[in-house]
Order: C-alpha cells, then structure tokens, then sequence
C-alpha cells in the first residue's frame, strides 16, 4: 500500500515537475473534441478575447488563453514576444495535444513569433497535427520606409497548416502576399482570409467603429466560422 | 561668416529637432516611381510636382493619427501659398468611395490621390500609416516621418523651409545644407 501512496506521489511530483515550465494560461473546460489554445498579442489578453474564451467553452470548444505579457512579465512591446522561450511555448502546445482534443492555436500580431518557433520545435508529426490560426501576424525583422521588408526565420514549419486572418484596414494587407510566400517557403502550407471592415486590434481600439464593437463581441462565432471554413482537422 | 554661423545653427536645430519628431534624414535618395489616379480620375506622377518641395504622405481613411494630422496638413498648405511646396496626400489601398465618404467629412484643398491596390504604398515600401517622405525640389527623398506630426509648426515646419531654402540657393549651398540631421 505504501508503495503504491509513493508511486502516486511520484507521478504527482513528476506531473508537476513536467508543468513547471509551462507558461500560466486560463483554461475554459469544455467537453466538445476541440481544444483552442488562445495566444494574445503584445499588449497582453482584452476583456472582449476573455468573453470570446468563455463563449467558445459554453460552445463546446475548450479554450487555453494564454497570455505572454502577464506570464513572463514582460512589457507590452513587441519586441517582448521574441523573448519568450520557445520550448517552453512547445511544452505547452504537447500539454494541448497529450489532453487528446484536435488542437487549434490562434496568435494575434507578434505572438505568431514565439508560437512559430515553438511549432518549430516540435517533431515533425506533432507539427502535423497541429492547425495554426494568426491573426495579422507580425514577422518582421524589418520594415523601413523605401526598403525591402525583412522576415524572420524561426525554423522548419514543415508540415504546419496556417491560416492567417487579415483585416482589410491595415498597413500589413498589401504585404500579405510577401509574408505567406516566406511560411511557405519555411515549409508551411499557408492560406488567409480577409476580414472585412476591421482594423488591427479592432477588440481593444480606442475609438472603435460600431461594426467593431458589434464584431467584438461575436469574435467566439469569426473564430468558429473561420475555423469550419477552413476545414483544419 | 554670419550666413555659415546661420547655416550651422539652422542644421544643429533639424539635427535635435529632427530627431524629436522622429523625422528621420535621407540622403538624398532617388524617389520611387509614383504613379496614380487623383479623385478626378487625372494621372498624377511626380513629374507633375517638377522645381517644388513635395510632401508626399500615406494614409488612410480608417487611419486615427492620419486623420489627427491632416488638419496641419491645410494649414500648411494656406501658411505657403505661393511657395513652391506640394502637399501631396495619397491614399493606401482604399476604394474610391471610401475616401470620397471620408472627404465629405473633411474638407482639404490639397490633392488626394488614390492608391487602391496599394501598388505605390508597395513601390515606397510604406508598413504604417501615416508615413511621409519629404523630396527635394530635384525629387529626390530627403526625409521620412512614420506617424503623425503637426506639420504646420516646431521640427516639420524647420525641415520643409530648410528643403525650400535649397530652391534658392546655388548648388555649393546646397552641399553645405546637407550637413543636417543624418
């Protein structure tokens, strides 16, 4: 009996252990197959993707918010994203899989660094398994008036499915032609999907438009929409 | 002697002042090609602003500090009337009723032009909005301002008289003005 109490013990101390170095995220338990781990931008998790989390769970689908700023106390800079330790965004992504769901990660703006990077770090069938989400994601190393625009390279995305979602008012979509030729070229099969209407950020804008507000509130429905259009399994 | 004490003044004040607006000091590089349609339906490329100073800016409708600018923008073109400066507005990537919809709102007497598939937003390599480059008399960029600026005043006003002091001066003047912000 005691040894099977200090089997237990063990298992628990390793459980832990493993999950030490696991970034601290939100979970939103649902019962449905699907899990989607929600990674926020720079500037940190909004009340409106909290909302959306929360719709998405009553819906069925678990959702894993992640927050990158809150949990490695960082600044709301961009630059902040491409400190994140990669492995430790890849222990998480392996967390998602092992719970046995089909797993969706959905990275707004600089987020897509350290998420890349951590599908890049995993094996190449863990990576197959995976279907990637971005929201106008930024890859740049540069992006200067009058030059050429630079993109990082964060490793092979063999075998990665992305999708990225564009809103149609911003500087980045007639660049988007560029950055889905450079996932490709980096092994992804990358496709995208304009949002009308929107800005960048459209959630969490100071002066929103009242087609902004009104699709703030319904972002859990675009995710849903997105994703079924899409056809990632 | 007093004209190069002048000359050196008037560069260390762009220098700092430049800076602080986050104007960023270009060497006299060749301008891409610009080429679009003004509201009129009229093809506008840079030929058409051949002797002036031109103030080329990237915007857009959906753009907050574009529209926060703009304002600065007309003052500036009535504070130098006569001169020869060209404010020159371009709109990134927006359809036409877009822009219409917005000048209703706001009336501006300086050309708009339009840039609906982004081709010259592409050519200039412009990745924020508002983005503004500052060209010569010759056409040639000699400043750039990612964001917006109140252009009608303090570090942007400094640097447009600076480019229209050039169109006065003979070319061995104009070599010792290069000497500003870099």
């Amino acid at each position: 009996m005691s040894f099977f109490r200090f089997l237990l013990l063990g298992l628990w101390a390793c459980s832990f252990a493993a999950r030490a170095d696991v970034p601290d995220h939100q979970v939103y338990p649902a019962e449905g197959p699907q899990l989607l781990l929600w990674v926020a931008s720079e500037r940190g998790r909004a009340e409106p993707e909290v909302h959306a989390a929360q719709q998405l769970a009553a819906q069925g689908v678990e959702t894993w918010s992640l927050d990158l700023v809150s949990a490695y106390f960082l600044p709301q800079l961009a630059s902040s994203m491409d400190t994140v330790p990669a492995q430790e965004v890849a222990d998480l992504l392996r967390a998602a899989q092992a719970s046995g769901k089909r797993v969706v990660v959905y990275a707004v703006s600089r987020a897509a660094v350290p998420l890349l990077r951590a599908a890049a770090a995993l094996e190449p069938a863990e990576r197959q398994r995976l279907c990637v989400m971005l929201m106008y994601p930024n890859l740049y190393t540069v992006a200067e008036p009058l030059a050429e625009p630079d993109f990082l390279v964060v490793g092979s995305l063999a075998g990665l499915r992305v999708q990225v979602l564009q809103p149609r008012r911003s500087a980045a979509t007639p660049w988007l032609p560029g950055l889905l030729d450079h996932l490709t070229q980096q092994g992804a099969t990358a496709g995208h999907v304009i949002l009308e209407n929107l800005r960048e950020g459209y959630w969490a804008r100071e002066t929103p438009t009242e087609f902004e507000i009104a699709e703030s509130r319904r972002m859990d429905a675009m995710l849903l929409r997105e994703l079924n259009n899409w056809g990632c399994k | 002697m007093k004209r190069w004490l002048g000359l050196c003044a008037m560069g260390l004040m762009l220098a700092g002042g430049a800076q602080a607006a986050g104007f960023e000091a270009r060497s006299a590089t060749p301008a891409p090609e610009l080429k679009a349609n003004d509201l009129k339906g009229a093809p506008k490329t840079l030929a058409d602003y051949r002797g002036k100073v031109v103030l080329l800016n990237f915007w857009a409708s959906w753009c907050p500090p574009c529209l926060r600018e703009m304002p600065s923008m007309e003052r500036l073109r009535q504070k130098m009337t006569g001169r020869p400066l060209a404010i020159v507005a371009i709109d990134s990537a927006e359809a036409e009723d877009e822009v219409n919809a917005f000048l209703s709102k706001m009336k501006l007497s300086f050309p708009i032009l339009l840039d609906p598939d982004g081709s010259n937003t592409k050519r200039w390599k412009v990745f924020a909005l508002p983005t503004t480059f500052l060209l010569d008399a010759e056409g040639r960029v000699r400043y750039v301002l990612t964001g917006p600026t109140e252009w009608d005043e303090g570090e942007a006003l400094a640097v447009i008289e600076s480019l229209l002091a050039e169109t006065h001066a003979p070319p061995k003047q104009v070599e010792s003005r290069r000497l500003t912000p870099q």
